[in-house]
């Protein structure tokens, strides 16, 4: 793969932003999830922590479970009103969290990448729609992010 | 490998067309997309209510936890409509995509009508296995329940796909 398989987005557990200087924890997402139209008012649940030690290798059992269940039940229940999600790649082995966005939060209790890190809701208008991922493949190596990256 | 090319469905060697129907979700699907660069198992089915199907497809759920570290993808198309769908994908546990052809619009240019089912006027149960461009590696016809792809011959498809396509497959 020639170009980079994430985009950068920073996080210091109480904000989501694009600028490198806001001192935010870096995590590399899905980058058609920065690509499209945003969403404004949206809301996106980060499972994740700004605190650097917070990774697993995206090989864990409960990293490629949770993915599963996205694709099993968690993107049908978010339905219509999902904008986008994705894994957080911290490098080519880490798994940092993952984000959900979507035009709803009612759902936000049942995410399934909550079982890794826990889940907090903040308003955005960063995120762009990017059409559910349809299944199944897992990540790409090399920090693409699920379920960016390609072959 | 039993290769059968059925009805007016594009032959081996052919483009399979770039079906765009609603997915189990209602999102709208083109076939390409549900491929994304990788090979692909295209599953033509009756529907929920026949057994062979539930037979089948329980079957071929089973199967996805290997496509998924494979780099391989599933989709299953049938005349059931996306909700009914989205039940039925969830009784088998499957997290592969199923596309509705609800209103039977891709059914007769794909020449794959059951002709012997006037009640549901379904798909006669077919499957092809396509390159990431959608080209038809091989096909098969499953009326007789027996002519439906094993799962191992799907994964020698898969490996013959792979190989064909990823350029790093050999030792040297």
């Amino acid at each position: 793969m020639s170009e980079r398989p994430f985009s950068d987005l920073f996080y210091d557990g109480e904000t989501l932003t694009l600028d490198p200087d806001s001192g935010g924890r870096r995590f590399g997402i899905d980058p058609r999830c920065l690509g499209g139209p945003p969403v404004a008012g949206a809301y996106a649940h980060v499972c994740a922590l700004a605190d650097p030690d917070a990774r697993v290798p995206y090989d864990q059992p409960e990293v490629q479970q949770a993915r599963r269940d996205a694709l099993a039940w968690w993107i049908p229940l978010l339905g219509e009103a999902l904008v986008c999600l994705t894994t957080i790649s911290l490098d080519s082995v880490h798994y940092g969290g993952a984000i959900t966005v979507s035009r709803d939060a009612r759902q936000f209790g049942a995410d399934p990448f909550a079982r890794l890190f826990p889940g907090r809701t903040h308003r955005t208008d960063l995120f762009g729609a990017v059409l559910a991922p349809p299944g199944p493949v897992l990540e790409r190596y090399g920090g693409a992010p699920w379920p960016g990256g390609a072959f | 490998m039993a290769v059968a090319t059925p009805g007016a469905a594009p032959p081996v060697g052919e483009r399979f067309p770039d079906l765009d129907l609603p997915d189990h979700t209602g999102r709208a699907r083109s076939l390409s997309e549900v491929a994304g660069g990788d090979p692909l198992a295209l599953v033509f089915a009756r529907g929920w209510w026949c057994p062979k199907e539930q037979r089948y497809l329980r079957e071929l759920a089973g199967l996805q936890d290997e496509f998924e570290v494979a780099y391989a993808r599933i989709a299953v198309v049938s005349v059931d409509p996306p909700e009914v769908q989205a039940a039925f994908r969830a009784g088998l546990g499957a997290r592969f995509v199923f596309l509705s052809d609800a209103d039977r619009r891709w059914l007769p240019r794909l020449g794959l009508l059951e002709q012997a089912d006037e009640i549901h006027h379904p798909y006669r149960p077919t499957a092809f296995s396509l390159f990431p461009d959608l080209t038809v590696h091989a096909a098969w016809a499953g009326d007789w329940y027996w002519g439906r792809p094993t799962m191992e011959e799907l994964r020698l498809a898969m490996r013959d796909i792979s190989r064909a396509v990823r350029s790093d497959w050999d030792l040297d």
